[in-house]
């Protein structure tokens, strides 16, 4: 409609960028930690959505796919594993006091502002004028960095074998309380 | 005669040896080495002693350069060797007496470890006496000075494991000190206004540039008279001279009997020439030594350790001594010198048989007729007690303490009060002395004695033994045949004419006589009061009587106990007040302020993951306002 | 096509990587730590495909990828830690675990 005039792209850039910013938010304010888990996902999710929208569709694919797909859900499944009693012993209401959010607050809020006041010196230019597809990424991943495809496959091996170490069940039981 | 300098460079070479190969093979070697080098000594000084007297040199003076020490902007000080009839008679004691004092120490300290710390510092200390008497430079006789005082410490703290030991080593090395310094203060006067450091050339040209009386010349007599009252051990600065006795006996013959002691006589001696400058300077001496005299005839009197008695002993002769110097009596004093170097290193030697054979017993109460036990030592000690107490004719102090008390008499600067107090001193000595022998060998045995006398052990004894009786015969005087033949000897050194007879010889026949009643009535007291049965208490005087008096005497007169007081504890309480001044308090502040610091940054350690992860954001921020603000 | 401005991109990744921090400042609990790590790793990484988008250029994906792989790999790692601390304490608190 010729009243509005707005770029699809856009909207739908801003649209997801706070839903991100928001659901990250509710991230680390809740009390239960399914509660987190679940919100983190929604906020992955709308960060693969920005993605897509600024023309990265493989990051966005690999995003939810790996992110959201099985690191999410190892975290879910480690929730679920330590099973932290509900209301019982849950000390999360204890601990998330206001006065808690004060100091770490004010900090936090600081830094944004610099961050924020560094990001705007220079206008350095504009996003999503164009799509890298698929093949110039694999070409790049399979080509100059390949070493680095190496070096991160070497540290996701180490990642697996010190998991498996540590997961292993020797001598102390895990006590599900 | 050109052989001079070997008399003092053998000990020196002892001790280099001794020091130089170290603890393991010093051990072994020390008993040949010590003894060896200054048998070395002996037997050059001995050649020399012969050459003197029968080749004299002209002047009746031998130098011998040695090497040039110091020569720095117009100021020179060689290290050349003065020898004249006062340092014959000098290196003949010291060499003598102290090689036989070695010669028992070898027997004598047979089972101690350490032998070669021993050695090194007896021959040290002979060496350093040695450049004492023979220096013919003020710089060079304080060397030999400071390097007796040193070895004096050394000795008496030899079993420095006991800490009384190394206490009363302290004592004697810091008493001495206190006159050490007013000698080098003397000295520094000497230089200031004769230019020159050379003993000869400066009491020659103090002669010739100070009138006589003048205060210049006072001070400087004064200063030196401190020196020699510390190293002589004579009031004030006597009180280190009972507590050396912590000393191996030995070592209580050699330096604090014959030798050491006598440095302060020889010192004055030796610038006499300066002291008739300063009358009140010689009177101060004659006093001194007077009531040195009696001092330490009255505490030797109350006295229950052997050694102490005889230390007591030593300070009172040495008082005879500087008596006679400051009467004039030059002659007298070195005739009494030599005399006493015999006799009383005779005494400690054999005290020193006696308290092994006692099991290391020192307390004379614990003691008791040991003339049958030990018959050979009995002797000799008796003779060396009657030559302390110049028992008539046959004893060597009898000639030498007869010619002091003529002296005094007769003399100008002498007089009947100082004559008196003399006289008091004979009665004193005899009196202390035959305590002693009566106690310690008559009476009934209170303690074993197991004798063991070696060769080594009885020659020396025997030898000095000897000596006390005869040395006297050097100086016959007038009364008994005439002869002076140690003043003619000693004339040119002292400028006095060779035959000195001021009075009359009734005159002496009385002086005489009285004198030897008086120390013949001390004896008697004494076996009055501690031979017989009736009375055999020892220590005091007679049984309860004045106690208040004996503890006194001794305790020393009180002297230890006034320095305490008045000296040692103001200094001491001083140096604690002073000791958090303000420089400290400046620098235990930074201490004090670093320790705060730690403190408030220990507290950043919580232990918290989440104050650390904060203090990294603050970081953070910090640094980025840095980029954004700069 | 859009015209984003890349600085609204990187306000994007800056918000996100403070509200992970907070969350790493602020939570007793581990797992909510963990999260938050995660948070920022993510965040960081939203930023370097930003800025590749700018210049269309595949490298900031490339780093992507890699950053993936480093986050998996760490949480792999952090939660395996979390369990074996949980089995020995029986807590998730981070402010009395460490004794």
């Amino acid at each position: 409609m010729p009243v509005i005039d707005w770029e699809p792209m856009e909207t739908v850039f801003y649209l997801s960028s706070a839903i991100a910013l928001v659901s990250t938010a509710m991230v680390i304010s809740r009390i239960h930690a399914m509660h987190a888990a679940l919100y983190l996902i929604v906020s992955l999710l709308a960060a693969a959505v920005v993605m897509f929208s600024v023309g990265a569709p493989f990051t966005g694919a690999l995003e939810i796919i790996v992110y959201a797909g099985a690191i999410m859900v190892l975290m879910v499944f480690v929730i679920m594993l330590l099973n932290v009693n509900r209301e019982k012993k849950n000390p999360e209401r204890k601990w998330l006091r206001p006065t808690a959010w004060l100091g770490p607050g004010m900090l936090s809020f600081l830094l944004l502002g610099l961050l924020g006041l560094l990001l705007t010196e220079k206008h350095s230019g504009n996003v999503g004028q164009g799509e890298v597809e698929v093949k110039q990424v694999a070409a790049s991943i399979f080509g100059i960095y390949l070493i680095g495809v190496e070096l991160a496959s070497m540290l996701l091996m180490a990642g697996v074998v010190g998991a498996f170490h540590l997961g292993l069940k020797k001598r102390e039981p895990i006590s599900t309380e | 005669m050109d052989c001079l300098w070997l008399v003092p460079v053998f000990p020196f070479l002892g001790f280099v040896i001794l020091v130089g190969l170290g603890g393991k093979i010093a051990n072994r070697i020390a008993r040949w080495v010590g003894p060896l080098a200054v048998f070395g000594s002996m037997l050059v000084g001995l050649g020399v002693v012969f050459e003197y007297l029968s080749h004299p040199p002209q002047s009746g003076v031998f130098r011998q350069y040695v090497f040039q020490w110091i020569h720095v902007a117009g100021f020179r000080s060689n290290m050349a060797l003065y020898l004249d009839a006062l340092s014959l008679v000098m290196i003949f004691v010291i060499t003598l007496v102290g090689f036989l004092i070695h010669l028992f120490a070898a027997e004598y300290m047979r089972a101690e470890r350490d032998l070669g710390r021993f050695f090194a510092a007896m021959n040290l200390f002979v060496g350093c006496m040695l450049v004492l008497v023979l220096a013919d430079d003020f710089l060079f006789l304080y060397l030999g000075w400071e390097g007796v005082g040193l070895c004096s410490y050394l000795l008496i703290g030899f079993w420095y494991h006991e800490p009384e030991n190394v206490i009363a080593a302290r004592k004697a090395f810091v008493v001495t000190r206190i006159g050490d310094t007013a000698m080098a203060v003397g000295l520094f006067l000497i230089y200031a206004n004769l230019q020159t450091l050379n003993i000869q050339s400066a009491v020659q040209s103090a002669v010739q540039l100070w009138p006589v009386g003048s205060n210049l010349a006072l001070l400087v007599a004064l200063l030196l008279l401190g020196g020699a009252l510390g190293k002589s051990a004579q009031i004030p600065l006597h009180t280190w001279l009972p507590d050396a006795m912590a000393g191996p006996t030995p070592v209580s013959a050699l330096i604090h009997a014959a030798t050491m002691v006598t440095a302060g006589f020889y010192l004055i001696a030796r610038t006499h020439g300066l002291f008739e400058l300063a009358p009140v300077a010689l009177n101060a001496v004659a006093w001194l030594g007077a009531s040195g005299l009696l001092v330490g005839g009255v505490c030797a009197l109350a006295q229950k350790d052997i050694k102490r008695v005889l230390a007591y002993s030593t300070m009172s002769q040495v008082g005879t001594m500087f008596l006679a110097l400051g009467v004039g009596a030059y002659s007298a004093a070195v005739f009494h010198f030599m005399t006493h170097a015999f006799f009383k290193a005779l005494l400690f030697l054999a005290a020193g048989v006696v308290i092994a054979a006692v099991q290391h017993e020192q307390d004379m109460s614990k003691m008791g007729g040991l003339r049958k036990q030990m018959p050979l030592v009995f002797w000799c000690f008796l003779i060396g007690a009657g030559s302390l107490a110049a028992l008539p004719w046959l004893t060597a102090g009898f000639y030498s303490k007869e010619m002091i008390l003529w002296e005094i008499w007769s003399s100008e600067n002498g007089g009947l009060i100082v004559w008196l107090f003399g006289l008091m001193g004979a009665f004193l000595t005899g009196l202390y002395t035959f305590r002693m022998v009566f106690l310690v060998f008559f009476g009934s045995p209170k303690t074993a004695a197991k004798s063991r006398e070696k060769t080594a052990i009885k020659i020396p004894l025997l030898f000095l033994a000897g000596l006390s009786m005869v040395a006297g015969f050097v100086e016959i005087p007038a009364t008994m045949g005439h002869g002076p033949w140690l003043s003619t000897f000693l004339h040119r050194v002292f400028d006095q004419p060779v035959h000195k007879h001021a009075g009359s010889l009734s005159e002496e026949w009385l002086v005489q006589i009285a004198a030897t009643t008086v120390s013949l009535a001390g004896v008697i007291l004494a076996y009055w009061l501690y031979a017989r049965r009736r009375i055999r208490q020892y220590g005091g005087l007679s049984p309860g009587w004045k106690t208040s008096w004996q503890r006194a005497a001794e305790s020393g007169l009180g002297f230890d106990a006034f320095y305490q007081k008045v000296v040692c504890r103001p200094f001491v309480g001083l140096a604690n007040r002073i000791r958090r001044d303000w420089l400290d308090a400046m620098i235990l502040s930074v201490v004090s302020m670093i320790k705060i610091i730690h403190k408030l940054f220990s507290l950043t350690q919580t232990g918290k993951l989440r104050h650390y992860v904060m203090a990294l954001m603050l970081g953070a921020v910090m640094a980025l306002t840095a980029v954004v603000l700069f | 096509m859009s015209s984003v401005p890349l600085e609204h991109g990187l306000w994007l990744s800056a918000g996100l990587f403070v509200l992970g921090f907070l969350g790493v400042m602020i939570r007793r609990n581990m797992i909510f730590v963990i999260m938050s790590l995660e948070i920022m790793l993510h965040a960081a990484g939203l930023a370097f495909v930003m800025a590749s988008m700018r210049w269309q250029q595949p490298d900031g994906q490339v780093m992507f990828v890699f950053v993936l792989a480093v986050a998996a790999a760490e949480a792999a790692v952090a939660l395996a830690l979390l369990m074996r601390l949980f089995g020995r304490s029986g807590s998730l608190d981070t402010d009395t675990v460490g004794k």
